[in-house]
């Protein structure tokens, strides 16, 4: 088969601390599909005092973490943080689940009441809700494109999307970002945000397949990856 | 109402047939009497495992209860998120070397009432030495148990991610125990020595640590990104390692300050032969085997060890508890289904998950796989941990069929399908997929089920005649 060599490369941030419920999965299910049409993919974990430079990757994973990683992991945030902003900016494709997603935007609050800063590079803010978890089983709808998202849910926090930003979905059943205005998730240029385990790329082949065609299309944009991804099957469950 | 009058009844009964008599005030004494009879007309009339019952009929009497038979034992608290049903098992069988009493809770019973309710019917002491009580304790019970009893030993085996959606995050759950053994600060902890987690207390306890010795100490890794627990208790730095047993535990040491592994006590320093169902090891340069299968039983038995020889039982008595018959390690069970040899093994989270597929990988034959998921509280609800679980592995091993059912196949089914398997074969229904293992290709068969699915395997397995019934304790 002639193939060209075809790859893209996965920052995973703070994969060895953000990492509680299968986030890796996401990395799982993009190299499943991205096989399918002769991509490779490389994942680099990115830790603290590790250098993150925007230019070098294609895709970002950052996952949730539990509360005590999660502090230490924003405390050293700020040394790559301009650089993850510039890689949104420059319309770089990311999905940040849960604590990433908390930490990607301008602050969120822990039980004690410690406020802890995030990166602000998008505008959403995290409340804590000190006796209440969000856990369960979640359905949305997106909005535009109507597709349905499945997922499990399992926050303390309640976030809150600022004006320029639109929720991943509409809660169909579940709580979302914070169980009040039936959002969930956010979506800011090709950052994907969702308190969703599951995870989310595992779940909805949907999400997955849109997802890989953005990466693809940054990349490389001179291939019909809409014909080649057309014909994959999306696993969904 | 009309249960207590049954009780009453049966008080008679236990104190005629010498069972212990404890003197305690009127409200306990009733409370115990309440107890003791509900496990005696669930136990010894239905014949059925009511552990946790009649504990929770004392309890909900008077919580002191506990209090008053406190006193009777010597106790030896078995704590931690993985391996402490095998650890109890065989802490028990340890000590039952040189010590003539020793009594234990059954699996599943190691919640406050579960206890309450073995330390209610156990029989008291025929010497006039204290009995042990070698008690699996819950991690979250830990603190409700010492408020009331004192134990000498503390044993703790591991803090791993389990089921965060119960249990909370592994701080949390450290903290609980913490919380626990704070309550008994002349109680001596042995803990896991290879677990970084076990050096961020500041208890005042006397501690002794195990773990592994088996390989010189060179080497410079990091654990791979999906290891939980690996931040420095020092300056929260990523800790390195000379070697990693498994998930987040061998010996570690800082890259930013003296911080490393503390002195091991009792340590395993060879490994020599490890199959499915067996493993030779030695433990301070003397060879033991168990007939169980896994590097994590390996640890467990160490930790049973450790404990022994804390106490006084000597290499020789533990070489002897350890020859135990394969029967006592039953969460990972062989059954005979026709000509099929079936090994269960229960996963409950991503780090049991590993172990088991690092313990099916050192099987010689050609194997079949059926993985069985539920979500049931008692499994966890959140499914997401398959994902952390390096089923990729699998492929190098002697693999050749997969199935996958239980309630939540699909899951499973789309996580194996992810890590590359093509054929496997799906059965929503339990009792199909029984019918599928006779049919696949190869003698041995391996199932990995979470909780209610392999409850529901072993009354399918029962109600066919392949085990005896009940569901085992
Ligand atoms: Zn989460």
């Amino acid at each position: 088969m002639l193939t060209d060599n075809y790859a893209i490369n996965v920052a995973h941030l703070y994969g060895d601390l953000m990492n509680t419920y299968g986030d890796y999965g996401n990395i799982i299910a993009l190299n499943y599909y991205a096989k399918q049409v002769g991509v490779t993919v490389n994942s680099q974990l990115i830790s603290l005092d590790d250098a993150f430079n925007a230019d070098d990757f294609d895709f970002a994973l950052f996952g949730g973490g539990q509360d005590y990683e999660e502090s230490i992991v924003a405390q050293d945030l700020p040394r790559i943080s301009s650089e993850i902003t510039r890689f949104i900016e420059n319309d770089g494709p990311m999905v940040a689940v849960c604590g990433g997603y908390q930490l990607l935007g301008e602050y969120f609050l822990l039980a004690d009441g410690t406020k802890i800063k995030g990166i602000g590079a998008l505008k959403h803010y995290t409340l804590n809700q000190s006796d209440n978890r969000f856990i369960g089983n979640i359905t949305i709808k997106n909005a535009e494109t109507g597709e349905e998202y499945h997922g499990f849910e399992n926050h303390q926090g309640k976030t809150f999307l600022s004006d320029n930003e639109r929720a991943l979905g509409t809660v169909l059943n579940g709580n979302g970002n914070n169980g009040t205005d039936k959002t969930e998730g956010v979506i800011y240029r090709n950052v994907y945000g969702t308190y969703f385990h599951g995870p989310i790329l595992t779940r909805n082949g949907n999400l997955a397949l849109r997802l890989l065609k953005i990466i693809l299309l940054r990349k490389y944009p001179n291939v019909d990856w809409q014909r080649k991804l057309a014909n994959i099957t999306p696993e969904f469950f | 109402m009309s249960c207590l009058l049954g009780n009453m009844y049966n008080i008679k009964n236990n104190i005629a047939l010498g069972k212990e008599v404890v003197v305690m005030s009127l409200r306990s004494s009733l409370a115990t009497a309440a107890g003791k009879s509900s496990y005696w007309l669930l136990h010894d009339i239905l014949h059925r495992g009511g552990t946790s019952l009649p504990g929770k009929i004392a309890t909900k009497l008077d919580p002191t209860v506990l209090k008053t038979i406190a006193n009777k034992f010597d106790f030896i608290i078995i704590t931690g998120t993985n391996g402490k049903t095998l650890t109890t098992a065989l802490t028990t069988r340890v000590l039952r070397e040189k010590f003539s009493q020793v009594i234990t809770n059954p699996s599943g019973s190691n919640m406050i009432q579960g206890i309450t309710g073995t330390l209610l019917t156990a029989n008291a002491s025929k010497s006039g030495v204290k009995p042990l009580a070698v008690l699996e304790v819950d991690e979250a019970n830990v603190a409700l148990i010492t408020k009331y009893i004192k134990p000498k030993v503390f044993l703790i085996t591991n803090i791993f991610r389990d089921q965060l959606d119960r249990y909370g995050e592994i701080y949390s759950t450290y903290q609980k125990i913490i919380d626990g053994i704070k309550q008994a600060p002349d109680a001596v902890v042995i803990a896991n020595g290879d677990s970084p987690i076990f050096q961020r207390d500041t208890l005042k306890n006397q501690k002794i640590f195990y773990g592994f010795n088996h390989q010189p100490m060179v080497g410079d890794i990091k654990a791979p990104a999906n290891t939980d627990g690996i931040l420095s208790p020092t300056d929260d730095s990523i800790l390195h390692y000379h070697y990693i047993t498994y998930a987040n535990l061998g010996s570690y040491f800082s890259t930013t300050d003296n911080f490393k592994r503390p002195h091991l006590t009792y340590a395993v320093t060879k490994l020599h032969e490890l199959t499915p169902l067996s493993s030779t090891f030695d433990i301070d340069n003397s060879s033991f085997k168990i007939e169980v299968g896994g590097l994590y039983n390996i640890y467990n038995a160490l930790a049973a060890y450790a404990v022994g020889r804390y106490l006084g039982v000597s290499n020789e008595q533990i070489h002897t508890a350890f020859d135990a018959d394969a029967q006592i390690f039953g969460r990972q069970e062989s059954i005979k289904v026709d000509d099929k040899e079936v090994t269960i093994v229960l996963v409950k989270n991503p780090v049991g998950a590993n172990q088991t597929i690092d313990m099916i990988a050192t099987e010689n034959a050609d194997y079949s796989l059926m993985a069985l998921l539920n979500a049931n509280y008692a499994d966890g609800i959140d499914t997401s941990w398959i994902w952390d679980a390096n089923f990729e592995k699998l492929h190098a091993t002697n693999i050749k069929a997969v199935i996958t059912g239980g309630e939540r196949y699909q899951d499973f089914n789309v996580r194996l399908k992810m890590a590359g398997f093509t054929q496997q074969s799906v059965y929503p229904n339990l009792a199909d997929a029984l019918m599928a293992i006779k049919a696949v290709p190869t003698k041995k068969v391996y199932i990995m089920a979470t909780y209610t699915a392999m409850l529901q395997l072993r009354a399918l397995l029962a109600q066919k005649g392949y085990i005896k019934g009940g569901m085992g304790e």
